[in-house]
C-alpha cells in the first residue's frame, strides 16, 4: 500500500485557489472557475518579485484595517510565509488599489497580505518546490491560497504528503503556526468532492488547533449592509470541527478583480500579525482562537455555522479587550 | 470690585517674607487687604481631561465602552486668586485650585504665589510686572485592567486597550502633564 501512497501523493496536484480575470469589470464564469481552481499547474522558473511597500488603506479592505494602522503597529515582529506560485509562466491581471498589474498567484496573495500588516516580515516559498517549510524565529503564520487535489474517495492517511505539507500538516497540529487555509472554490462544503476531486489538504487540516478555513464574502459585511457568501466560495459544512475554525472576510472582485478564496486567506494572515503584533507573547492557537472567537455574525446575511462557520473575522475585535475597567 | 479678606492677618507674616526677598520698601503698609483678583472653574488641564473623554470602542462581544464614564468628573478644577497689597505698588498674588478626580485621571490641588509690582515712568503711565509660580496642579491619567481572555489581564491605557499597541507599550501614552509653573506678566499703560 506504501507504493500506492507514493504514487497518489505524486498525481495530487496542486491547485491555486483563486478566479483571476483580466478585467475588475468581468463577472467570473463558474466552470472557467472550476477549470482554473482544478489543473495542476507545476511548470516553475525561478523569480524574484519585490513585495510592496503601499501602506494606504485601500477600498477593498474592511474599515477595521485602518482602525488596525491608526496607532502604527501593522503586524511587526511576525512572519507571514506564502506558499505559494512565485515561478510559473501563469500571470493574470488585477489591481490592488495601486495601479493594474500582471502578476503571477503568489505574488497577488503576497501582495495582498504585504498591504494588510505592511510591517510583517513576509517569506515567499514556491509550492513546486516540495520541500518543507521552515519556522522563523516568533510569531509564523502559513498562508496557504492553494489546495491539493486529487480523485474523491481517499483518506487522509493514505496521501503520501510531499515534505512541504507535511510539514504545513505538522505546524497547524502541533500549534507552531497559524496556518490560513482558503477554503476552495467550488460552492461545496470544505474537504467536500466537485467534479470527483478533493482537496486533501483540507481535509488533513480539519482539527487542527491552529489551522483557519477561510471563504470569501463578496463585500466587507456591516450590521447596515450585511455580506454574504461569495458564490463561488467553499462553506463550513456541517463538520463542528470545520464550523469552529472556519471564518469568512470579504474579497472585493468587482473592484480587485481578483476572486477566489485566495484572496481571502492573505487578509486573516495580515490579521494574525497584525495581532501578534499586539499579543507579543502570544502563541499561534491563542491567535487562532482570537480571531475565531471574535468574528461577528450580526453583518452576514442568514448567518449559519454550517455557511459562515464562526463569522466574519473582525480585527477591531480581535485586538479589543474582553473586558475592560 | 475689591473686597477685604477676613483673613488678613494671617497672610502678613508672608507679605513680609515676600517684601523683604524682593527688596522691597521696608515701611510695609500697616493697612494690607487682600482682594480677589479671579474666580474661575476650569483650567488648560482640565480642558485636556475633558477631550480624553472623547471616544470609546467595542469589546470583543460587541458592546460599546464610552470614554466618557472614565473621563467624567463631578467637580471641575476651581482656582481662586487673591492680591494682597503691601504697598501702593507691591502686592502678593496668590491662590489655589481645588483640583478635580474622575475615575481614571487626577488633577491635584494646586497653590499659586507670586507677587505684583509697578512703577510709574510718567504722571500718565504705568509700567506692571507680575512672576507668579505654582506648586502641584498636575494632571495624571490612570490606568485600568483590560482583560484579553487566552492572551490574560494586564494593566494597561483605557483609552488605547483596544488598538494595535501591546498593552505594556499603551501605559507609555498615560497622560501626565504638569501645569504651567512660571507665570510672567509685563503690562505697560498710558491714559491719555
Amino acid at each position: 500500500m506504501k507504493g500506492n501512497c507514493w504514487k497518489f501523493g505524486l498525481a495530487a496536484a496542486m491547485a491555486i485557489l483563486s478566479a483571476p480575470f483580466a478585467s475588475a469589470q468581468q463577472a467570473p464564469d463558474a466552470d472557467e472557475l472550476a477549470a482554473l481552481c482544478h489543473g495542476a499547474q507545476s511548470i516553475c522558473i525561478s523569480a524574484t518579485i519585490p513585495t510592496i511597500g503601499t501602506q494606504a488603506l485601500q477600498s477593498w479592505m474592511s474599515p477595521d484595517v485602518g482602525a488596525a494602522w491608526a496607532k502604527g503597529y501593522k503586524g511587526k515582529g511576525a512572519t507571514i510565509t506564502m506558499v505559494d506560485d512565485f515561478s510559473s509562466a501563469t500571470r493574470f491581471y488585477g489591481n490592488f488599489g495601486i495601479g493594474l498589474q500582471y502578476q503571477r498567484h503568489g505574488e497577488w496573495t503576497r501582495e495582498e497580505a504585504s498591504m494588510i500588516a505592511p510591517s510583517a516580515y513576509i517569506r515567499s516559498k514556491d509550492f513546486t518546490t516540495g520541500s518543507a517549510v521552515s519556522l522563523a524565529y516568533g510569531l509564523n503564520v502559513l498562508n496557504l491560497s492553494y489546495g491539493m487535489y486529487a480523485s474523491q474517495g481517499y483518506s487522509v492517511s493514505q496521501i503520501g504528503w510531499a515534505p512541504e505539507e507535511s510539514s504545513i500538516i505538522s505546524y497547524a497540529s502541533r500549534g507552531l503556526a497559524v496556518v490560513s487555509k482558503a477554503a476552495g472554490n467550488d460552492s461545496v462544503a470544505v474537504g467536500g468532492a466537485a467534479g470527483g476531486k478533493q482537496d486533501y489538504l483540507d481535509l488533513a487540516l480539519i482539527g487542527k488547533p491552529s489551522a483557519i478555513f477561510v471563504g470569501a464574502l463578496s463585500s466587507n459585511g456591516t450590521t447596515s449592509n450585511p455580506a454574504q457568501l461569495a458564490w463561488y466560495s467553499n462553506y463550513a459544512g456541517s463538520d463542528p470541527r470545520v464550523q469552529s475554525h472556519f471564518l469568512v472576510v470579504g474579497v472585493a472582485g468587482d473592484t480587485t478583480g481578483l476572486y477566489g478564496t485566495s484572496f481571502a486567506a492573505p487578509i486573516i494572515s495580515g490579521y494574525a500579525a497584525i495581532i501578534g503584533s499586539k499579543f507579543t507573547s502570544a502563541t499561534p492557537i491563542q491567535i487562532t482562537n482570537d480571531l475565531l472567537n471574535t468574528a461577528r455574525t450580526d453583518t452576514l446575511v442568514n448567518y449559519s455555522p454550517s455557511v459562515y462557520g464562526k463569522g466574519e473575522a473582525s480585527l477591531s475585535r480581535a485586538l479589543a479587550p474582553v473586558s475592560i475597567r | 470690585m475689591r473686597e477685604k479678606s477676613g483673613k488678613r492677618g494671617g497672610f502678613r507674616t508672608a507679605a513680609f517674607l515676600l517684601s523683604a526677598v524682593l527688596g522691597a520698601c521696608p515701611a510695609i503698609a500697616q493697612e494690607m487687604t487682600t482682594s480677589f483678583v479671579d474666580i474661575h472653574q476650569g483650567s488648560p488641564l482640565s480642558d485636556r481631561a475633558r477631550a480624553l473623554a472623547q471616544g470609546g470602542y467595542e469589546l470583543q462581544n460587541g458592546s460599546w465602552v464610552s470614554f466618557d464614564q472614565w473621563y467624567r468628573a463631578n467637580w471641575i478644577d476651581m482656582h481662586v486668586d487673591l492680591l494682597t497689597q503691601i504697598t501702593d505698588d507691591t502686592g502678593i498674588l496668590w491662590g489655589f485650585g481645588t483640583g478635580e478626580e474622575g475615575e481614571k485621571y487626577r488633577i491635584q490641588p494646586s497653590f499659586k504665589f507670586g507677587f505684583l509690582t509697578q512703577t510709574h515712568p510718567s504722571a500718565n503711565s504705568i509700567l506692571s510686572f507680575s512672576l507668579t509660580s505654582t506648586i502641584g496642579g498636575g494632571l495624571a491619567e490612570k490606568p485600568c485592567q483590560a482583560d484579553y481572555g487566552d492572551f490574560g489581564t494586564y494593566a494597561v491605557n483605557c483609552r488605547l486597550a483596544a488598538g494595535e499597541l501591546s498593552p505594556e507599550q499603551t501605559l507609555k501614552y498615560l497622560v501626565n502633564v504638569r501645569p504651567e509653573s512660571m507665570h510672567l506678566w509685563l503690562n505697560y499703560r498710558v491714559t491719555f
